[in-house]
């Protein structure tokens, strides 16, 4: 890592729900460019811990940093180098493909040759009749890649995927990958939850989370070296263990 | 017998331990009984009624006095400018809805009282209100047949002659369907915005519209615009219906009730929004939406029961209810064919209330994506 601010800081971050806690104290760094999964069971705070990070969800304690930016501090300037995709895609289910991007775009405030822009190059990836279907009516792999394009529209340096890939079948999970991959290349860095513990091997780096704590962290194969164990999925269920154990 | 058991346990515990059910099964028939044990009541109190005293002599000065001694009415009988009243005045100030009965004693009543002739008083009652005209008939009545009564053997009797305005048939549907329009589009106004955010929160696409550059004033008025056409629409189809399938005569100005249902319509829109920033879901938003604008519009804004015969605390609560004003003004238009001026003031107050109530509803949303940071 060079000494420049990493994309995304996190720091002590804790979450209470009530008496609930839901994240305890999580740090970790992203570095610009590289692609980190987020691993872990349902309920275990990705998606508390992404929407802390996007500024969707109230910080008890700790601070996130984005390129810099103290996310409470300049709510606006940070959010602006972010782009969101939620775990429920997010699109509106009574408007078409194109009438959604379109909308999106509108309120991203991007200029009319722009929107048009942004329409023609999806129109290069999805056939005009899937467009022009109502979201509610479209297959939830192809919503996928709309909801992606969706998120990607402000053109933003750092891309927060919330389990993406969850719902879809695996020749769709496969499709997005490599769009995330094409993502790497174009210097984005990307931080993508999922329960897909097969997903890791996708990873530059990993985090793996349980019970709102982050119990492992580091590059796939690194972790299966030190850990000694053959897969991610074995590695998980150890640290899970051994977690509990302490 | 062993399994019954186990459900009843369960709903016992159930309802112990959801604080919802509880508020249903407690608070809410205590609040009902509260407001409807003050409000159902068309005992009338304190009436405003205007009196033109035209014959200007003793005998009618006498009767003026009766009508004024009377505890169910108040008696205006002075212009603005501290004059006496006019007819023109005295029927502008019922179109308006400002006095339920107009008490005419006509030139030459003292003359033929004096004479020992039978003089009439004529009484001309707002009709809109079936009910209420019943009983500012029955209260004058009695107030002329005790005039009467205190002066048999002195003089000729007197005799009423009457005239129902804006109703003369007395039909209860000439009165109750402007003030369902009234309810129902308040009703709808709060629930289709409340629904459309908490659907956006239940979907997640409020959270894309949270991150995004957008104000929450943008966010706010930008749902609010279509939502005012759709009310309206959905206005003009209730009051066509109303016009052409029950017959209600429509004797003022389409542009008049336009004008007022756009703030009235704003109103409900924004009471929407507020209920949308304390609703989890579409289900409690629809809920909440209903009670909220029915209850209140059906007991307390002069639908059923009488302004007049509220007790002053539910009086106090009927100036926070939108419909209050409004209903004043459907039922002025379309009944009475009363005009803009007329409604200055219900006017001004929805304005305010819309206003108010839609910069509560900006501020306590942006506060709730706020509070997210």
């Amino acid at each position: 890592m060079s000494g420049a601010a990493p994309a995304i800081e996190v720091r002590d971050l804790r979450k209470d729900f009530g008496r609930f806690q839901a994240v305890k104290g999580v740090s970790f760094d992203v570095a610009g460019g590289e692609i980190v999964g987020f691993l872990g069971p349902n309920g275990a705070g990705k998606t508390t811990t992404i929407k802390m990070i996007t500024g969707l969800l109230k910080i008890t304690s700790g601070t996130v940093r984005v390129e810099g930016l103290d996310i409470r501090e300049h709510p606006a300037a940070a959010r602006r180098k972010m782009g969101y995709m939620s775990q429920k895609f997010s699109l509106y289910p009574l408007l078409t493909a194109l009438e959604n991007i379109d909308f999106f775009a509108g309120i991203s405030g991007l200029a009319p040759g722009e929107r048009r822009r942004h329409a023609a190059r999806i129109r290069q990836d999805l056939p005009e009749a899937v467009l022009r279907q109502k979201v509610q009516d479209i297959p939830p792999g192809i919503r996928q890649k709309v909801a992606m394009f969706v998120c990607l529209m402000p053109d933003p340096g750092i891309i927060l995927l919330d389990e993406p890939t969850s719902g879809v079948d695996p020749e769709a999970r496969r499709l997005f990958w490599n769009d995330i991959y094409g993502l790497k290349t174009q210097g984005k860095t990307l931080l993508v939850s999922t329960h897909n513990l097969d997903e890791a091997e996708y990873c530059d780096r990993i985090l793996i989370l349980h019970n709102g704590e982050l119990i492992a962290a580091g590059e796939p194969d690194e972790l299966l070296r030190r850990q000694g164990k053959a897969d991610i999925e074995e590695l998980f269920k150890d640290a899970i263990h051994d977690h509990g154990q302490n | 017998m062993g399994r019954i058991k186990a459900i009843i346990r369960k709903e016992f515990l159930h309802i112990l331990r959801d604080p919802r059910s509880l508020t249903l099964v407690f608070i809410i028939p205590l609040i009902q009984i509260f407001i409807l044990g003050y409000s159902v009541s068309y005992d009338l109190d304190r009436v405003e009624v205007a009196l033109i005293d035209l014959s200007q002599g003793g005998t009618s000065r006498q009767l003026a006095r009766a009508f004024a001694a009377s505890p169910v009415f108040q008696v205006r009988s002075r212009s603005a400018d501290g004059g006496a009243l006019s007819p023109a005045e005295a029927e502008d100030m019922l179109r308006q809805g400002l006095v339920r009965e107009v008490i005419v004693i006509p030139a030459g009543f003292d003359r033929l009282a004096a004479a020992g002739r039978r003089a009439e008083v004529g009484l001309i009652i707002d009709g809109s209100d079936v009910n209420v005209a019943n009983l500012v008939y029955q209260y004058s009545e009695r107030v002329i047949l005790d005039f009467n009564a205190a002066r048999m053997g002195s003089a000729g009797l007197l005799k009423i002659g009457t005239q129902m305005h804006f109703n003369p048939e007395a039909r209860s549907r000439f009165f109750f369907i402007p003030g369902l329009v009234a309810v129902i589009l308040l009703m709808i106004s709060a629930m289709l915005t409340s629904l459309s955010i908490t659907r956006e929160r239940e979907t997640g696409s409020l959270s894309l519209l949270f991150i995004s550059p957008l104000k929450s004033v943008e966010i706010i008025v930008g749902k609010t615009i279509p939502y005012i056409f759709v009310a309206l629409l959905d206005g003009a189809v209730i009051l066509l219906f109303a016009r052409f399938w029950f017959g209600i005569p429509f004797r003022g100005a389409l542009p008049v009730l336009l004008a007022f249902g756009l703030l009235y319509i704003v109103a409900g829109l924004a009471l929407g929004i507020l209920i949308s920033t304390v609703a989890p879901t579409q289900t409690t938003a629809m809920l909440a939406a209903l009670l909220i604008t029915m209850l209140p519009s059906f007991l307390l804004s002069g639908f059923i029961f009488p302004l007049d015969s509220l007790s002053p605390v539910l009086r106090a609560i009927s100036y926070v209810v939108p419909a209050t004003y409004f209903l004043r003004i459907i039922r002025g238009v379309i009944l009475k064919g009363a005009e803009l001026r007329h409604f200055l003031f219900d006017g001004a107050m929805l304005a305010a209330y819309s206003l108010l109530l839609l910069a509560v509803a900006i501020r306590k949303f942006a506060g709730q994506r706020k509070a997210a940071q």
